[in-house]
């Protein structure tokens, strides 16, 4: 068994998105996502006014932190952290008091009424295992998404976290999330 | 243990409540499903053909335990490259949607009723074979009508058709695309493809690339927009997706596009910018077209169109300088004005006289592939002339696809013949034609309708009978050369076996095929007539290769400049591009493109406009429960201004009137559009109940529609509707 550290992360190039919804069917194929809940979306922020107008998409979903709040709250350690950085719920352990949800700074979590669980963005660690890229990423049709390992240099986000300028969402919670947006 | 206790509690309740019918099982419980198996999961991978729009994508569905679970893109078919849209994503929705059809079904009440008695398919074929029989007895083989959209099984409908007696097949390109076609052939005997991949710069007249997904142009754009620095100037009433992301906007007033080329070519003519060699070399008419643009200065077209006339001499420029990386986008549905084609024809000329023809980064005829025939009993060709008249009245126009609104015109008044039985295959007339009120009056013409479909359409809710068709996730299907920039084959096989009582187009036509008396011509199976088309592809084990593959694509670079020898003729009357057209000429039409001022709408009245988003193409993709879940009301889009003026809040329900229908809906307020437009999206306010997503919600575009078309290529003018709109 390959025993390298790994640290997966995104790299998000906003301005390549065209909100087609490519990523969130495809997630909620891959993840059996019921109807009405959503392990990521696309945001859009409209200004400006006839004729100067500008809209810009932002794909969101859980940005598996460094140091996640909704780990951290979790009373019965139910939300987890596995050593590559991805942040799942185990899902025996969950007991449904959605303190997770509310520490989110991402609203990234939706309670699975059928289960009576806490459900996430696993960034598709089943496809991951298996040496293949989330669905999300996949699909889309004009490759928002950059996948990677931050502990391969090597890699395409790599490349794209030590060339192009990027931020992250909402830095200030200390969570140090793993979803790095292009400027 | 306790886990082990609410998987299986959690099966059955999922399965109870859809009454044992384990079709209907969401694909969302297969995890639970799952769990409580032993052994390894049971899981294939099928390569396959999308078919929920007509690019033709190829995916790899995933099974497990008999079921779709997912779609993933296949990376080896060139034009789709490693990409799957959301509708693509979503046609597993389409298998397992409980509103679909489920056995074949004989209407009982009145028509549009909706009661329906579920009858077998001997039953149904019976019915249907004797009505046909009836009309043809009585009228004649050339009363009955077949109607039809692409699709790989498509042939065999439009064949049963043919052997009938019928010379009237009508296709979907009246409705879409048919102008930039005709405009394209007959100034270049063909209709090329665009290299967006490599063009450095673009302009499109409302084409709304990136929510009008077509590959690969939507994913070649958007790499040339944001990471190769092509530039793209954009043309639309709206402001959509593509408006958003483009170096310039322009909010043209509607209709007149025509004129902003016209300026375009008077500028690089009058500079000189224009690529002498290729136009001496391989056109014909360049000097009459020098003396017919004198007048369309840029002075002249900023009045008409709204956009600054420096603005049109600075793009002129820049547009001829970055030949022939540089490109007019000629875009898909052509279905806007009644000059719709003589301003593709105006793009094409623009096109060819700064020289990007068969160029990297301009218009590149479509390399294609050789595939096999089925040879299959010829029959006698039906005697009757076409209903629509299509010789008369539009001459120059693809016979095979008919004319769509003329045909309907013509059915109305009874002439020259009438039409009694209406066949329909995969195609919804009732919201793909505009002024749904004379499709009703059409229908209520009829003697007799059927309708094959996978679902319950508007069109199948008015029919007598519906044969229901397997989806394409449970078909095999003929195999399709796409051709192309990079062309590829494509083969759609069958993923799942079909999970309701349904059968696919080809055994459905035969089961008509056998009662009309008509089985020689259909005597053959799906297997044999794939393997026909197998034996012919330039592929090594061809049939081994497309089940393993789906998809088999030349190997290599595109070649460019193939037809930039001396000798090439195109495929036009004088073998040159062909800049002013005699052909057009002898037609009684404009031997170039000459502009008129379109009709404006008056003061209290606005231009309907039309569109579409990237998750909704088609009418039936409204109603899909992964689609819908983005919108599930359309609206009506209308700007600020005008809105204060009427008293009209943003949410609030409206009006909205043509001379031809009302229909009501929400307003959305929004400063994203022209102030003299409105705009609504297709696909909503169904009369089918079985689309019971979208049954009575928001409104159908179709209802309000006016009668229009081109008067060259007959291809509808969805864009000359003026509306009233008032608060409800």
């Amino acid at each position: 068994m390959d025993i390298r550290k790994r640290r997966y992360a995104l790299v998000i190039d906003s301005r390549k998105c065209i909100n087609c919804k490519a990523c969130v069917v495809a997630c909620k194929a891959e993840n059996g996502v019921p109807i009405g809940n959503f392990r990521n979306w696309i945001t859009a922020d409209r200004q400006g006014e006839y004729p100067k107008l500008r809209i810009d998409f932002e794909p969101e979903q859980c940005h598996h932190c460094e140091h996640p709040s909704c780990v951290r709250v979790c009373p019965t350690g139910a939300s987890w952290q596995r050593k590559d950085g991805v942040v799942l719920v185990y899902a025996d352990d969950c007991i449904g008091c959605r303190y997770c949800m509310v520490a989110c700074p991402y609203d990234a979590r939706y309670f699975h009424e059928e289960s009576g669980t806490v459900h996430k963005c696993t960034l598709c660690s089943h496809r991951v295992d298996k040496g293949e890229v989330p669905a999300c990423v996949e699909t889309c049709p004009s490759k928002v998404r950059v996948f990677g390992d931050l502990e391969d240099p090597s890699s395409r986000l790599h490349e794209l976290l030590a060339t192009r300028r990027h931020h992250v969402k909402e830095p200030q919670t200390g969570n140090g999330p793993q979803l790095y947006y292009l400027l | 243990m306790g886990t082990k206790l609410m998987d299986r509690r959690l099966f059955l309740k999922a399965t109870g409540a859809t009454a044992g019918a384990a079709a209907s099982l969401q694909v969302g419980c297969l995890s639970y499903f799952k769990k409580g198996r032993s052994g390894p999961v049971d899981r294939r991978e099928v390569p396959t053909t999308c078919e929920l729009c007509p690019n033709k994508c190829s995916a790899i569905a995933v099974v497990e335990y008999g079921l779709v679970k997912k779609l993933n893109p296949n990376p080896e078919n060139p034009k789709s490259r490693d990409m799957l849209c959301a509708r693509g994503n979503a046609a597993i929705k389409q298998v397992y949607d409980p509103d679909r059809l489920k056995q074949p079904m004989i209407r009982v009440g009145a028509r549009g009723e909706g009661k329906w008695k579920p009858v077998s398919w001997d039953e149904a074929f019976d019915f249907a074979a004797k009505k046909l029989a009836e009309v043809k007895e009585k009228h004649g083989p050339q009363a009955s009508l077949w109607s039809s959209t692409e699709g790989f099984q498509e042939v065999f409908f439009k064949n049963l058709g043919l052997a009938f007696g019928s010379p009237n097949t009508v296709r979907h390109p009246t409705l879409c695309l048919a102008s930039v076609n005709l405009a394209y052939s007959m100034t270049f005997g063909t209709v090329p493809s665009f290299d967006l991949l490599n063009s450095r710069y673009v302009i499109m007249s409302g084409a709304n690339r990136f929510e009008s997904i077509i590959t690969p142009d939507t994913m070649d754009l958007i790499g040339g927009v944001m990471e190769r620095k092509a530039k793209l100037i954009y043309l639309d009433p709206r402001f959509t997706v593509t408006a958003s992301k483009a170096d310039e906007w322009y909010p043209i007033k509607p209709g007149t596009d025509l004129a902003f080329i016209l300026a375009m070519i008077h500028v690089i003519i009058k500079e000189n910018r224009h690529s002498k060699d290729f136009v001496a070399a391989y056109t014909t008419g360049f000097d009459q077209l020098v003396e017919h643009v004198k007048p369309y200065t840029p002075e002249w077209a900023e009045k008409e169109t709204e956009i600054p006339a420096k603005d049109i001499l600075r793009i002129a420029r820049e547009f001829a300088d970055a030949a022939p990386r540089s490109l007019y986008y000629a875009g898909r549905r052509s279905s806007w004005y009644q000059n719709d084609f003589q301003m593709r024809r105006a793009q094409a000329i623009l096109n060819a006289i700064v020289g990007n023809w068969d160029q990297v980064g301009g218009m590149v005829p479509n390399a294609k592939l050789p595939k096999g025939e089925f040879l299959f009993m010829p029959w006698d060709e039906p005697k009757a002339p076409r209903v629509d008249e299509i010789d008369k009245h539009f001459p120059l126009a693809a016979k095979g696809d008919g004319v769509y609104l003329k045909l309907r015109e013509n059915v109305l008044a009874g002439t020259p013949y009438p039409i009694k039985a209406w066949m329909v295959y995969k195609q919804d007339p009732m919201n793909a034609m505009p002024d749904q009120a004379k499709t009703l009056k059409m229908i209520e013409g009829m003697d007799f309708i059927a309708v094959i479909d996978v679902a319950m359409s508007d069109m199948a809710w008015y029919a007598d009978v519906v044969f229901p068709e397997s989806a394409y996730l449970e078909r095999t299907d003929p195999v399709e050369v796409m051709a192309g920039i990079w062309p590829a084959v494509v083969y759609r096989q069958q993923v799942v076996k079909p999970i309701h009582d349904t059968k696919p187009n080809l055994e459905i036509v035969q089961g008509l095929a056998k009662r009309l008396g008509l089985s020689d011509y259909f005597d053959f199976t799906i297997e044999q007539w794939v393997d026909a088309e197998f034996k012919e592809l330039p592929i090594p084990m061809a049939a081994e290769h497309m089940k393993k593959h789906g998809v088999w694509a030349a190997s290599g670079q595109p070649s460019y400049g193939k037809t930039l020898t001396p000798d090439h003729r195109f495929v036009t009357k004088t073998g040159k591009i062909e800049i002013f057209s005699e052909r057009l000429k002898e037609a009684g039409q404009d031997p170039l493109p000459v502009y008129a001022s379109p009709v404006q709408p008056p003061n209290d009245r606005f231009r309907l406009i039309l569109g579409r988003v990237g998750y909704f193409t088609h009418a039936n993709q409204s109603n899909n429960v992964w689609l819908n879940e983005f919108m599930k009301e359309n609206d009506l889009w209308i700007n600020p201004k005008p809105a204060a003026r009427l008293g009209i809040a943003n949410g609030s329900t409206v009006s909205v009137t043509s001379s031809v229908g009302t229909v009501k809906l929400k307003a959305r307020v929004t400063e994203e559009i022209r102030p003299d437009c409105v705009f609504m999206l297709h696909g909503f306010g169904k009369k089918s109940k079985m689309q019971s997503l979208v049954y009575n919600v928001g409104a159908s575009d179709a209802v309000i529609l006016e009668t229009a078309w081109d008067k060259v290529s007959g291809n509808a003018a969805f864009h000359e509707t003026f509306v009233k709109v008032t608060n409800a």
